[in-house]
C-alpha cells in the first residue's frame, strides 16, 4: 500500500468525524440562521430577519452582555490562577504530585456532576460556603463581620459571581500547559538572576512573565473561546439562567432555550452565528497582539 | 580582584560524592583552569563557589571573606554559563546591563559600564540586536560582557567555549586569554577539554571523581604528572603505558611499576626495537602511528611510515615516566 493511501486511510476516521459532527452541523447552522424553522414545518428563508430580531431582543442583549462580562472577568482570573499554581507547583517537593493532581481534578469531572456539586456548595442554608461564612456570626444569618453572606442563587450579582467562582477551578489544562512551559525555561537564567541579586518580584517581572508571555497569550485566546461556551452547564444546572431578570442567561443558554424549548431553530442559529463571529473577532484581535509579541520573544 | 580558596570542600548528591575533600586555591589575578572528564565534579565545584550549590562540609573564601554560607549575590562573583544564559527577550544592551539594572545602579553608570564592557569584548556594534540574531561566538562575547560589567571580585566560567564550533573556540580561547591579561581579574575556568586547559590556564587543576589529582602550571602537569590518571588525561594521543614486561625490550624498570611515554617521545627509526606499523592517522602536520607493540607514536606527517611497514622504535630514558602499578602514583627515579 502506498504511503499516500496509508495516510488517507489513517486520516479517514478523523476526517469523517470532523465532517459529520462539526463541519456539517456548522454549515447547517449557518444556513438555518437565514430561515424560520420550528422542526415541524420546512425551513423558510427569511433573509436577515433573525438578525434584525436579535438586535431588538432585550434578552439576547442581556445574554450577550453577560457572556462578555463573564469572559472579561473570568479569563484573566483563570489565567492568573493557572499561572499562580504552575509557579507554585513547578518545583519538586514532597507531595507535589498530589497537589498537581488536585489542581487538574476539577477539570476532568463531568460538567453536570461538577455543576451539581456547586449547587450544594452554594446552597444558602446548608451549603458549606455560607456555613463557613456564617461561622462565628452575630446571628444565624450574618457573617462574623456583621453582613449577610452572599445569596449565590437568588441575587443577580452574587449568582454571576458564583458562575465565575465555579469557572476558576476548571483550569487544569491551562495549569498543565503553564507548568510544562515554566519547567522548560532554562534554569541558568534563574541562577544568573540569583547571582545578580534580583528579587522574587524582579525575577517574575523581568524573566518569568516575558518568557511565558507567548504561551500566556495563546492561552488567553484559547480560554476566551472556552469561556464564551463554558457557562452553559453551570447556568442550566446551578442558576437556571436566573435570578430574574436573566442574570445568568448567557448566549449558549439563550441558544439552547430558543432552539430546544421554544423550537426557534433559525433564530437560535442566528444567535450562534453572532457568537461565532464575535468570538472570531476577539481571537483575531488577540492573535494580532500575539504576533507582535512573538517576534520579540523568539528563541534562536 | 580576589583570590578564591576552597578548604576540604565536600558535596554529595545522594550516594555520589561530587566533591570529595577538595583543597584548591585560585591566586589573586590568576586564570585557574579546572579540567576533568564529564561527571568529575568540576561544574559542581564552580557552582559551590558561586553559591548555586550548598557545600556539605568545608569552607570557601573569596578574598578575605568566608562565603560558604552566603547567598550567591553576596559573594560578588560573575558567572558565564556554557549555554550563555542570555535572556532571549532582551537586547544585547539590556542583557549586558541586567545585573546593574536589577541592582538599581544610576542610569549614567549603567550606560558607561555597558559601553566599556561591550567595547572590551567587541560587541559594541550590535547592542540593539537580540540573542537569536547572533552567532555562538557573539553570544558568548555578550555573556562575557555581562559578567564584566559589574566588576566582580572574581569570574567563574563554566565550559564557556564548549558550545562553539572548533574554529570559533580557538579564536575565543585566545580572546579570553587576552581579556584576562587586560583586566587582570581572578578567573576560574572549567572545561573538559585538555587542550583548552593547557593553552589557557596560568595553572591547571585536574579533577577526577570529585578528587583533586594535581594542581600546577600547564608545563608541570604535562611534564611531571603526579599519577597515571593525569598522565593519560592530558595529551593527545594519550600517554603510552607499558608494563615492566612490555617495556623490557626498551628499558629495565623496577618490579611493580609501569612505564609511561608520551607519543611525541616515541622515535621511529631504522634501528631500535623492531615493530610493525598497524594504522597511521594523519592529523594535519602530525601523524599518529599505531604500532603492534601497543604503542602510539606522534611524528611529523612528512616523516610518517607506511601502514604495514617494519620499523624500529626507541625512546630516551629521560623522556619516560614511572608509575606505581598498584596505586598509579608517580615514582621518582633515584
Amino acid at each position: 500500500m502506498s504511503e499516500r493511501r496509508q495516510l488517507v486511510l489513517m486520516l479517514a476516521p478523523y476526517a469523517f468525524g470532523v465532517s459529520a459532527l462539526i463541519a456539517l452541523p456548522a454549515l447547517v447552522t449557518f444556513g438555518l440562521a437565514f430561515t424560520e424553522y420550528d422542526l415541524i414545518r420546512s425551513p423558510e428563508l427569511n433573509g436577515f430577519e433573525n438578525f434584525r430580531r436579535l438586535a431588538e431582543d432585550d434578552v439576547f442583549g442581556i445574554a450577550l452582555k453577560n457572556s462578555l462580562v463573564f469572559a472579561a472577568i473570568a479569563v484573566p482570573l483563570r489565567l492568573a490562577a493557572a499561572l499562580g499554581l504552575a509557579l507554585l507547583l513547578h518545583r519538586r517537593f514532597t507531595g507535589v504530585g498530589a497537589y498537581r493532581s488536585t489542581a487538574v481534578l476539577p477539570t476532568v469531572i463531568p460538567d453536570i456532576a461538577y455543576g451539581l456539586v456547586w449547587l450544594w456548595l452554594f446552597n444558602p442554608l446548608y451549603g458549606p460556603i455560607n456555613l463557613l461564612l456564617r461561622w462565628h456570626g452575630d446571628s444565624p444569618t450574618t457573617t462574623a463581620w456583621g453582613v449577610q453572606p452572599p445569596q449565590w442563587l437568588t441575587h443577580p450579582n452574587d449568582a454571576r459571581a458564583a458562575i465565575i467562582i465555579m469557572s476558576l477551578f476548571t483550569i487544569g489544562e491551562g495549569f498543565v500547559i503553564l507548568l510544562v512551559t515554566r519547567q522548560g525555561l532554562p534554569s541558568e537564567l534563574y541562577e544568573l538572576a540569583a547571582l545578580e541579586d534580583a528579587t522574587a518580584w524582579g525575577i517574575f517581572r523581568r524573566i518569568t512573565l516575558p518568557l511565558m508571555a507567548p504561551i500566556l497569550l495563546l492561552l488567553l485566546a484559547r480560554d476566551t473561546i472556552f469561556s464564551l461556551q463554558w457557562t452553559f452547564v453551570p447556568a442550566l444546572v446551578v442558576t437556571e439562567g436566573g435570578p430574574p431578570p436573566y442574570s445568568t442567561t448567557y448566549v449558549p443558554l439563550f441558544v439552547y432555550r430558543n432552539a430546544f424549548e421554544y423550537l426557534q431553530y433559525g433564530y437560535a442559529a442566528a444567535a450562534t452565528l453572532v457568537m461565532f463571529v464575535l468570538t472570531a473577532l476577539i481571537v483575531w484581535l488577540q492573535w494580532r497582539i500575539v504576533r507582535r509579541w512573538r517576534k520579540g520573544f523568539a528563541v534562536g | 580582584m580576589s583570590r578564591i580558596e576552597l578548604e576540604t570542600v565536600r558535596k554529595r548528591f545522594g550516594e555520589t560524592a561530587a566533591l570529595d575533600g577538595v583543597d584548591l586555591e585560585a591566586r589573586e589575578g590568576e586564570l585557574l583552569v579546572v579540567v576533568g572528564p564529564s561527571g568529575c565534579g568540576k561544574s559542581t565545584l564552580l557552582r559551590c563557589v558561586a553559591g548555586l550549590e550548598a557545600v556539605d562540609e568545608g569552607a570557601i573564601r573569596i578574598g578575605d571573606r568566608e562565603v560558604t554560607r552566603l547567598r550567591p549575590a553576596a559573594r560578588n562573583v560573575s558567572m558565564v554559563f556554557q549555554s550563555y544564559a542570555l535572556f532571549p527577550h532582551l537586547t544585547v544592551r539590556e542583557n549586558i546591563a541586567f545585573g546593574l539594572v536589577v541592582r538599581e545602579e544610576p542610569k549614567q553608570v549603567v550606560l558607561e559600564r555597558v559601553a566599556e564592557a561591550s567595547a572590551l569584548v567587541g560587541v559594541g556594534d550590535f547592542l540593539e540586536r537580540r540573542p537569536y540574531e547572533l552567532s555562538g561566538g557573539e553570544r558568548q562575547r555578550v555573556a562575557l560582557a555581562r559578567a564584566l560589567v559589574r566588576r566582580p571580585d572574581a569570574f567563574l566560567l563554566d565550559e564557556p567555549l564548549s558550545n562553539l564550533d572548533a574554529g570559533t573556540r580557538v579564536q575565543m580561547r585566545t580572546e579570553l586569554r587576552r581579556l584576562h591579561r587586560e583586566i587582570g581579574s581572578t578567573m576560574v575556568h572549567v572545561t573538559h577539554d585538555q587542550v583548552e586547559a593547557l593553552t589557557l590556564g596560568d595553572r591547571i587543576a585536574v579533577l577526577d571523581a570529585g578528587r583533586l589529582r594535581q594542581v600546577g602550571t600547564p608545563d608541570e602537569v604535562y611534564s611531571r604528572p603526579r599519577d597515571l590518571f593525569v598522565a593519560r588525561f592530558l595529551g593527545t594521543p594519550a600517554m603510552n603505558v607499558l608494563t615492566s614486561e612490555a617495556a623490557s625490550p626498551f628499558l629495565q624498570i623496577p618490579e611493580g611499576t609501569v612505564l609511561g611515554v608520551r607519543p611525541e617521545h616515541v622515535r621511529i627509526t631504522t634501528d631500535g626495537v623492531p615493530a610493525k606499523v598497524d594504522i597511521v592517522e594523519v592529523a594535519g602536520s602530525d601523524a599518529f602511528v599505531h604500532l603492534d607493540r601497543g604503542l602510539v607514536g606522534r611524528v611529523s606527517a612528512d616523516a610518517r611510515p607506511a601502514e604495514g611497514a617494519e620499523v624500529g622504535i626507541a625512546f630516551e630514558r629521560e623522556a619516560t615516566h614511572l608509575f606505581d602499578e598498584a596505586t598509579g602514583e608517580r615514582v621518582d627515579r633515584p
